[in-house]
């Protein structure tokens, strides 16, 4: 059996475990309950105590539970004797100075209800047999999972309310929270469990702690927070299944994370060290977790990048196109899980690759896509605050990028904007400009030479490119200023670059 | 020879009576004063037990019943004259001197009332060094003198005279003194001087008469030494169980009224939790569940307020005092006074 059990599920229950998840629930505990319960001893009367061995729980009765005064001296002796707590019937003592005292002593008091009697077996089982109380509480919890379905709010909900003594959280790949409790890891000691995404990926942690000192209850916490992956695990496949249903609720949610990234700047990951994570605050303070925080939660569900360096792309059809589940289809399927959404003509979204691998990528999409598209691939960005950037980058990329390219921001110069000119539709304004001058350009030597003055910036490089004579190119550019060309108006010059590049490319 | 206690030093002994006694009710203490004073007289002569000839009668003469009940239904004042001569008529002889059963507030002043009514002395002692709820409580059993026979005197005339087991004696008392008025002026414990040289906490008269003096210090009450335990505030006063309602030991019949459980908590140093634990009087002391004092030393609240002892049936909630144990007589730590008037007596099973 050991096999399904780590190493400390043997080691002696504690106090709180008793009181929290074992067989005291729902008995009133002053103290911190942090000590280990080796034993139980019924205490009729004070002489007893000369031979309660320590970490025992004391269990009183009769004359020793006759009292107030004979339960604080009961306590006393239990301190003396380094005893695991103190068990007394309710109305022995009244709970205030019974509190004060545990406070006082570190002396945990425990009120029962029941015949005290009956607790101290069921105290001596669970002391006797640690396993099997914690198997108990492992078994609780997964029905309490089972009842709790696919919701990771749900899901960490149980595990919070089930774990006595015990926060936990889970983040997402990046570390950051998603559900549960802020303080997760600032306690004692923490357990972790890795939740895998349907890739065989990193999904996100589940993170637990707590202030514990029980040995034993760290081995608990984990297998318990196995049982959670399950549900974890169908939660994010179910949230996939309705988004992959719906391009619009996935293009929605993009848009949503787009534009909530001011508020996460300033809201959610900074407010409150503790406390559920995403619960609306009462004072309804805009830009706090709420929205941002649930946004994230599907998005990681759907295995969406939310954080570390992000590269946006843009896809931009150059012929009219409009099925928009088919383009997701083809991008998520050369992408991976990216996000999608309707971005100018185009469809745009965000990935972790880099700007390399990304234009990789999306070349190969453009390929498997029906219509002729062009492919843009922004900058790398450091997460989604910045993402805005990055798509305006890939944005115009895809505008100077021609058919079935790819073209890169971060590459993009001034040839790629040149490249990216209309050139068949401008040819015929660009001869209606030049027409004075092709008139008188019999071969195409002045318009040779024209667009080589203009590229090389004069007429000394002009004349090594074309390799003539420096005065051959003056005697030229005379002819050309003949035909009512003034080279020395910048708009004229920018004018006559651009109709020479049109009618030579 | 014996010294006089005129009406100066019935003042001093009534203040001195006062310092460490609780359950002195304002009325019935200032009535008794004034009864004393107006039987003093010329005063009443202060013997030490061993100037009388050794086989001189000495007889106890003590208050029994409810102080309370004495300042409601008024003495006619012949009560102690009448118990103790019935007594005198029941042993066929007179007695030659009264002494106390215990000097706390009232019963100082009784015996001495009875001093003067007969115009005997006053033995310089008493039976408890202090002041205990049961007539069988004192020195004088524990060193083998029998309370019985006793003869009781009711404030209408009534006169009573029990013979009896010793260890009976409180259990026939306590109906006849309801039934005669709440209150009773008790002759007991006959015996002669040379007896009395023996079982008697000796000077405590004159001990409580120079306590009683302006700007003397409490403690010079204390002959066997006086502790501050600490000075806490009253937190809650319960209703107490576990001991004294229960079967007391079969020696000793139950006490009368009811425990009760005072919670304070230390003002300042360690800020202790302290619990006193009460049936009569105050019991137990503990201190964070730590025994820090039981009986038979005597355990009293003293107000920080007015200097008062705080009666038990009087502490109430945010109440300041300072917690005091008077050690008792050595005789009561002996393993004889300890089953007399130790925790056990009180039921407590410590």
């Amino acid at each position: 059996m050991s096999a399904v059990r780590a190493s400390g599920w043997e080691a002696p229950v504690t106090v709180a475990e008793l009181v929290d998840a074992g067989p005291l629930a729902g008995a009133r505990m002053y103290g911190g309950g942090e000590n280990p319960v080796r034993g139980v001893r019924i205490v009729d009367e004070l002489s007893v105590f000369a031979t309660v061995a320590p970490h025992t729980a004391v269990v009183l009765i009769g004359t020793a539970a006759g009292g107030g005064w004979a339960v604080e001296m009961a306590m006393r002796r239990a301190w003396e004797q380094a005893a695991a707590c103190v068990i007394a019937p309710a109305g022995g003592l009244s709970e205030g100075s019974g509190e004060v005292l545990a406070e006082r002593l570190g002396v945990t008091l425990i009120f029962v209800d029941e015949d005290p009697l009956i607790v101290a077996v069921r105290v001596a089982s669970a002391a006797s047999r640690p396993d099997a109380a914690r198997t108990q509480l492992v078994a609780r919890c997964a029905t309490r999972l089972a009842e709790a379905g696919a919701s990771a709010r749900r899901v960490l909900g149980v595990l919070n309310a089930e774990l006595p003594g015990t926060s936990v959280a889970f983040l997402d790949r990046y570390g950051r929270p998603l559900a549960g409790r802020r303080d997760a890891a600032a306690g004692r000691w923490s357990a972790e469990v890795t939740v895998p995404d349907r890739e065989g990926g990193v999904l996100g942690t589940l993170v637990a702690g707590g202030s514990s000192r029980s040995p034993g209850w760290p081995a608990v916490v984990r297998t318990v927070l196995g049982l959670a992956v399950a549900p974890l695990t169908a939660w994010t496949a179910q949230e996939s299944l309705t988004a992959a249903r719906d391009f619009a609720l996935q293009s929605a949610l993009a848009e949503r994370l787009i534009g909530s990234q001011m508020s996460e700047a300033g809201g959610s990951g900074k407010s409150g060290k503790s406390g559920e994570i995403g619960e609306r605050s009462g004072s309804g303070k805009p830009g706090d977790s709420g929205d941002f925080g649930e946004a994230r939660v599907a998005a990681t569900a759907l295995g969406w990048p939310v954080g570390g360096p992000i590269a946006a792309y843009q896809l931009r059809p150059l012929t009219p196109a409009a099925d928009a589940s088919l383009v997701q289809a083809l991008v998520t399927g050369a992408l991976g899980q990216v996000p999608v959404l309707v971005r100018g003509e185009g469809w745009a979204g965000w990935s972790a690759s880099g700007p390399e691998e990304l234009a990789e990528r999306l070349h190969h999409c453009l390929r498997t896509l029906p219509w002729p598209c062009a492919g843009g691939v922004g900058a790398q960005v450091d997460g989604l605050p910045a993402v805005g950037e990055s798509l305006l980058g890939a944005e115009a990329a895809a505008y100077v990028a021609g058919e079935g390219s790819v073209v890169r921001a971060d590459r993009m110069g001034p040839a790629e904007l040149l490249g990216a000119l209309p050139t068949g539709v401008l040819r015929a304004p660009a001869a209606v400009v030049l027409r004075p001058l092709l008139e008188i350009d019999r071969d195409g030597t002045l318009l040779e030479t024209l667009a080589a003055v203009l590229d090389e910036g004069g007429a000394l490089k002009a004349a090594e490119r074309l390799g003539v004579h420096r005065n051959t190119i003056t005697t030229r550019l005379d002819r050309i200023r003949s035909a009512g060309f003034d080279l020395d108006d910048a708009a004229t010059r920018l004018a006559l670059q651009l109709a020479c590049h049109v009618m030579l490319s | 020879m014996g010294r006089l206690i005129d009406r100066g030093g019935l003042d001093r002994l009534s203040a001195g009576s006062r310092v460490f006694a609780t359950g002195a009710a304002e009325s019935s203490y200032n009535l008794a004063l004034d009864w004393a004073r107006s039987v003093l007289g010329r005063g009443v002569e202060l013997v030490r037990a061993d100037e009388p000839a050794p086989e001189t009668r000495c007889v106890a003469v003590s208050l029994v019943g409810s102080t309370t009940a004495l300042g409601e239904q008024l003495p006619a004042g012949d009560e102690p004259e009448r118990a103790v001569r019935a007594l005198e008529r029941r042993l066929g002889e007179r007695a030659g001197a009264v002494v106390g059963l215990n000097l706390a507030a009232e019963n100082a002043l009784i015996p001495l009332i009875a001093a003067a009514a007969l115009g005997v002395p006053l033995v310089d002692g008493d039976g408890t060094g202090r002041v205990f709820p049961l007539v069988e409580q004192t020195t004088y059993t524990l060193g083998g003198i029998s309370p019985a026979p006793l003869a009781l005197a009711g404030g209408s005339g009534e006169l009573v005279l029990l013979e009896t087991a010793a260890g009976r004696v409180e259990e026939l008392l306590r109906p006849v003194v309801l039934s005669v008025g709440g209150w009773a002026v008790a002759a007991c414990y006959p015996m002669t001087a040379g007896e009395l040289t023996r079982v008697l906490v000796p000077e405590t008269v004159s001990l409580l008469m120079r306590a009683g003096e302006p700007g003397v210090p409490r403690s010079a009450a204390a002959p066997y030494g006086v502790r501050t335990l600490c000075r806490a505030r009253i937190m809650s006063v319960e209703g107490s169980t576990g001991h004294g309602a229960d079967p007391g030991p079969p020696a000793l019949p139950s006490l009368p009224s009811l425990p009760s459980s005072i919670v304070l908590r230390e003002s300042e140093g360690l800020g202790r939790l302290v619990r006193l634990e009460a049936h009569n009087e105050i019991v137990l002391a503990l201190a964070d569940g730590a025994v820090v004092a039981t009986v038979p030393d005597q355990i009293c609240m003293i107000s920080t307020g007015d200097g008062m002892v705080v009666d038990v049936d009087k502490a109430e909630p945010g109440l300041e005092v300072d917690i005091m144990v008077v050690s008792a007589a050595p005789v009561w730590h002996t393993e004889r006074g300890l089953a007399l008037g130790g925790p056990r007596a009180f039921g407590l099973p410590l």
